[in-house]
């Protein structure tokens, strides 16, 4: 850079700039009188607008003719838009005008169209159904065919919804850069995705595209200072979001945590604690005997018992068990039974073992309290070993262990024989039965939303069903 | 650059280029046609309406490496609306038209009709009615007619390649599934012109120099 390109430090303000201050930009409202009822109307957008609906008198005029000719007369009092022509508010960061106020039925639902403009960006609109607002751009470019499955622009795919219907406009005020006029009828096609539709129309001729985004609850009445619509899903508009659907992956995922912990925490406090321990001699063959433990301490609350017998020298024999826990105060007793059992031979296939010589036994959900625990204990010899060819019925317990004509069953010969059984009595360890209970608690919210979710699914469509078929029974209005 | 006197008002009038043979006098709105170094005063040209356009002569604006300058308008009347077309003139002494319309715009460039497959200029050529939804190849992308009008020239200002005075013409849009979007023109008496670009915004374009309006924030493009 030169020196003679230097600007002085204090440059003497221009003659001009002196006594000629810049004008202020011009404005884009112009007001005119309606050349029918001379009220005034403001014409946001000249130039653009082709028709122009008095807001007085609700009389059409040309906006394309120099002196604003008067199309249609009218003299009707006119309703007002809820967001009045005229006010601006910002939509995702764009400041847009209310030009022009529509209201059209496809014969069963009537909403409403707000025109907006911006003079830097063109126009939109805001399309009111009486729940919520979506914002509408026309689409600059056509959608592509998905093989008949539906439409693909702004790389999204829409399915198409329902059946072209026909859209008729019932009523207008406010400008507009078409010939609006309460009576015009389109055919109207909707395509959709969640939280957004096409809907494409077609009009003498003519097909236009347009991109209607779903806007969050709140977010135009905020923008244009109106009262908010209060949040509710009975009746989905056919692109809404489901709401439930973000719920139902939050609730899965806090489920799943939630079991997982479950599991781990079961797990931890599974670590089991001894109360009594207590070892008898059971003669096999020999008469009953009874053993007691008294003084089991359960903590208040609810807890699991777990009752483990081991006769680790059982050879061809087996014990019958019977527990009976019973409450000091109450005397209410909770009875059980199992069999620690144990056989071995040799058959044509080898030599053979069955059998359990560790039978545990689990009570769920005892009531705190002090008990006696009394143990009967009724030992057996089993003499077929070697003799038969099937293996025994392990599970005698099932069958009571009795009333066998088979003759190798406690046909007795060992006197005097005796088998060192220990009895365990354990509480708390994790009881299978309590983490179903636990995780069923924890679906019941995934599984409402799920609910809830499949619900909505079925309102968003209800359209379609009650279109194909005749039944006129549905009566949700 | 070609200096001269308006031949109706005596207003210093300048061409840029020999294609540009008309410019309407920014004082009388006389337009002026030149031919080699001789001025002929056409006729009074309408005014530009005082349009809600961000657009002016003087406007800048950018298209890959190309910058432009709008030089001249000519609006365009229907049965139902009216809109702009305005020239573009590149740094490479080329010219374009930014049409707006209905608040969008499109960048055009003339196409060599050697280059369309299409009936809809054989229709246009016999003077049949082209349909809307007809098929078309330019540049091997093709176009569905998407709107079919008789246009007629209302006003215009600045530098021009033609006399807008009393223009008609058969005009049909056409749109692809991408981006771009085209003009099959035709004047009574005159060839079918082909014009074929896309749809752009202002900040595509890196618009500058546009219009202030009153309380309307005035958007920064990056260029």
């Amino acid at each position: 850079m030169s020196d003679d390109t230097l600007a002085p430090d204090n440059p003497a303000p221009t003659p001009e700039a002196l006594t000629a201050p810049p004008a202020p930009p011009p404005s884009t409202v112009k007001p005119v009188n309606c050349p029918n009822c001379g009220g005034t109307v403001e014409i946001r957008v000249a130039g653009t607008t082709v028709s122009v609906i008095c807001s007085h008198c609700g009389s059409t005029l040309d906006a394309t003719s120099p002196d604003l000719q008067v199309i249609a007369k009218a003299d009707e009092a006119l309703k007002t838009p809820e967001i009045p022509l005229g006010t601006r508010g910002v939509i995702k960061g764009r400041t847009w005008e209310v030009v022009g106020y529509q209201e059209r039925t496809d014969e069963e639902v009537t909403w409403a169209e707000y025109l907006l403009f911006n003079p830097y960006e063109g126009y939109a609109f805001l399309v009111d159904d009486g729940r919520r607002f979506n914002l509408g751009l026309l689409l600059d470019k056509l959608p592509t065919s998905n093989w008949g499955l539906g439409l693909s622009a702004d790389g999204q795919n829409f399915s198409r919804f329902g059946d072209p219907y026909p859209v008729h406009t019932v009523f207008v005020v406010g400008e507009f850069y078409w010939r609006a006029a309460v009576g015009e009828t389109v055919q109207e096609t909707d395509y959709v995705t969640p939280g957004t539709m096409l809907a494409c129309e077609d009009y003498q001729g003519e097909r236009t595209w347009t991109r209607l985004d779903m806007l969050e609850w709140g977010e135009a009445e905020t923008a244009f200072r109106i009262a908010k619509r209060r949040k509710e899903y009975s009746s989905p508009a056919p692109h809404e979001r489901s709401p439930y659907k973000s719920q139902l992956f939050e609730a899965w995922v806090i489920g799943v945590i939630a079991a997982v912990t479950l599991f781990l925490v079961s797990g931890m406090a599974g670590s089991q604690q001894r109360i009594a321990s207590t070892t008898t001699d059971a003669v096999l063959d020999g008469p009953e005997k009874t053993l007691v433990i008294k003084d089991v301490v359960l903590p208040p609350g609810r807890s699991r018992v777990e009752i483990d017998a081991d006769a680790t020298s059982l050879d061809n024999s087996w014990v019958d068990l019977d527990y009976s826990l019973t409450d000091q105060k109450t005397q209410d007793s909770i009875d059980s039974y199992g069999t620690a059992e144990f056989y071995s031979g040799t058959d044509s296939d080898g030599s053979w073992t069955e059998g359990d010589r560790k039978p545990t036994v689990d009570l769920s959900s005892i009531p705190g309290g002090r008990y006696d625990l009394v143990v009967t204990l009724s030992a057996h010899k089993w003499n077929g070993a070697g003799s038969s060819s099937s293996a025994p019925v392990t599970d005698t317990s099932l069958m009571g262990g009795h009333g066998f004509a088979d003759g190798g069953w406690g046909s007795s010969s060992g006197g005097g024989v005796t088998v060192p059984v220990t009895v365990t009595v354990d509480r708390g360890g994790v009881f299978g039965g309590n983490i179903i209970l636990g995780l069923l608690v924890i679906l019941i919210w995934p599984i409402i939303v799920l609910f809830r979710h499949l619900g909505f699914e079925k309102r968003r469509k209800a359209v379609l069903s009650s279109g194909s078929d005749d039944d006129d029974s549905g009566s949700d209005d | 650059m070609f200096r001269a006197n308006c031949p109706n008002c005596g207003a210093p009038i300048a061409f840029r280029s020999a294609d540009l043979p008309v410019k309407v006098c920014d004082y009388c709105h006389s337009a002026v046609l030149r031919t080699g170094g001789n001025l002929a005063a056409m006729g009074k040209v309408a005014d530009v309406p005082d349009d809600v356009s961000p657009l002016q002569l003087g406007v800048r604006g950018r298209v890959g490496a190309r910058s432009f300058e709008l030089i001249g308008r000519v609006r365009w009347r229907y049965a139902d609306g009216a809109w702009n077309e305005w020239l573009a003139w590149f740094d490479d002494g080329s010219t374009g038209w930014l049409g707006e319309s209905m608040g969008r715009y499109m960048l055009l460039r003339q196409v060599d009709p050697a280059h369309v497959v299409s009936d809809v200029v054989s229709l246009l050529k016999s003077g049949y009615a082209v349909m809307p939804g007809t098929k078309a190849m330019i540049d091997n992308v093709e176009y569905w007619a998407s709107d079919v009008k008789t246009v007629s020239c209302v006003a215009s200002e600045g530098e021009l390649p033609f006399n807008s005075l009393g223009l008609s013409a058969q005009s049909i849009d056409l749109m692809s599934a991408d981006e771009h979007c085209a003009s099959i023109q035709k004047a009574a008496g005159e060839d079918v012109e082909i014009y074929a670009g896309r749809y752009v915004t202002l900040a595509d374009i890196a618009a500058t120099g546009l219009r202030e309006f009153e309380g309307w924030p005035m958007p920064a493009y990056e260029a």
